[in-house]
């Protein structure tokens, strides 16, 4: 997989300046367009198309978090790869079984101030899991990716796919409901 | 992608759906998740003296295979000793449900649900016997 980073000339950080990849990839989409290429060899022409799905690839990643924080642990050398993830911590399993549970029952009672209020809480969830997955590979980028702690880096962004699979079902609760 | 009709069955009428109480003793209890996808998945079994499983609930929070292949799960759990029960291989349950290569870690998530539903019942159960057995000694001082 290409480096989304170095797609839109942008130094490899977790903590990256979202306005500004968006504006390296409206700049860059305009550059490639079709629309400007129209004069170009049909070589050339494939070229600058093929550019541009990359261009849209690299920005797809680089806004979702945990997409960013895996081309991240890619570049540090750590394997992402489905059935490789460490074990979830029991107690962290635990209550986002009983989080499901909640929000299922208030999808049940058609209660929308207590959904909201669940979503609330996975949102201040998610925004901690975020704050110490950023810490973990800003961590591992100071010392150079010398002692990259794989386990700790996945177990965090899983945390990340779980606080988000908790929030995308609420979303289709909410829209189904109210 | 088309589910195996197997699969809408039990999803549709999905078998043994709810919750045991997890502080009973003679209940054991199994929660895991799947990191990829975010899917949790709870099993508990209730298990007589023998050694027998009586009663296997759960409750899946995840796509049709994986609430197929825990509704599965219980259903081939109940009545059978522990010992037989932590053999059951994800590959079993995959075949039973026709389930895609995709799919395939929904069935290794209702089999590691089995084995850490078992592990927990044997570790209360230990438990309790470490404590039978130092009561006399207590007792006789």
């Amino acid at each position: 997989m290409l480096d989304p980073f170095a797609t839109l000339g942008l130094e490899p950080a977790f903590d990256l300046d979202l306005a500004e990849a968006e504006r390296r990839h409206r700049d860059l989409s305009r550059a490639l367009h079709p629309d400007r290429h129209s004069q170009s060899t049909p070589a050339d022409r494939r070229a600058a198309l093929g550019k541009a799905i990359e261009v849209n690839e690299a920005w797809r990643t680089l806004k979702d978090p945990i997409r960013r924080g895996e081309a991240l642990l890619r570049r540090l050398g750590v394997e992402v790869e489905e059935g490789r993830e460490p074990k979830p911590d029991p107690a962290f399993l635990m209550h986002v079984m009983e989080q499901r549970e909640a929000l299922a029952q208030a999808g049940r009672e058609r209660n929308e101030a207590r959904l909201e209020a669940l979503v609330g809480e996975m949102r201040a969830e998610q925004a901690r899991a975020i704050a110490a997955l950023s810490l973990e590979l800003g961590r591992a980028a100071a010392n150079g990716g010398a002692s990259v702690h794989a386990a700790a880096l996945l177990s965090r962004l899983g945390e990340l796919r779980y606080c988000q699979r908790f929030l995308d079902e609420a979303t289709m609760l909410r829209d189904e409901l109210f | 992608m088309a589910y195996s009709e197997k699969v809408i069955e039990h999803y549709e009428n999905p078998k043994n759906v709810g919750a045991l109480d997890k502080e009973d003793p003679t209940v054991g209890t199994g929660l895991v998740g799947a990191p990829a996808c975010g899917d949790v998945m709870r099993l508990q079994i209730r298990v007589n003296d023998s050694g027998v499983i009586e009663d296997a609930k759960f409750k899946t929070f995840g796509c049709g295979s994986a609430i197929a292949s825990s509704s599965l799960a219980t259903e081939w759990i109940k009545g059978k000793h522990i010992d037989e029960a932590g053999r059951i291989q994800n590959s079993q349950i995959a075949e039973e449900l026709n389930l895609p290569p995709v799919k395939i870690h929904c069935s290794v998530l209702a089999e590691d649900a089995i084995k850490s539903a078992i592990e927990d019942f044997r570790q209360k159960r230990a438990a309790q016997r470490a404590l039978a057995a130092d009561a006399p000694a207590t007792a006789a001082k």
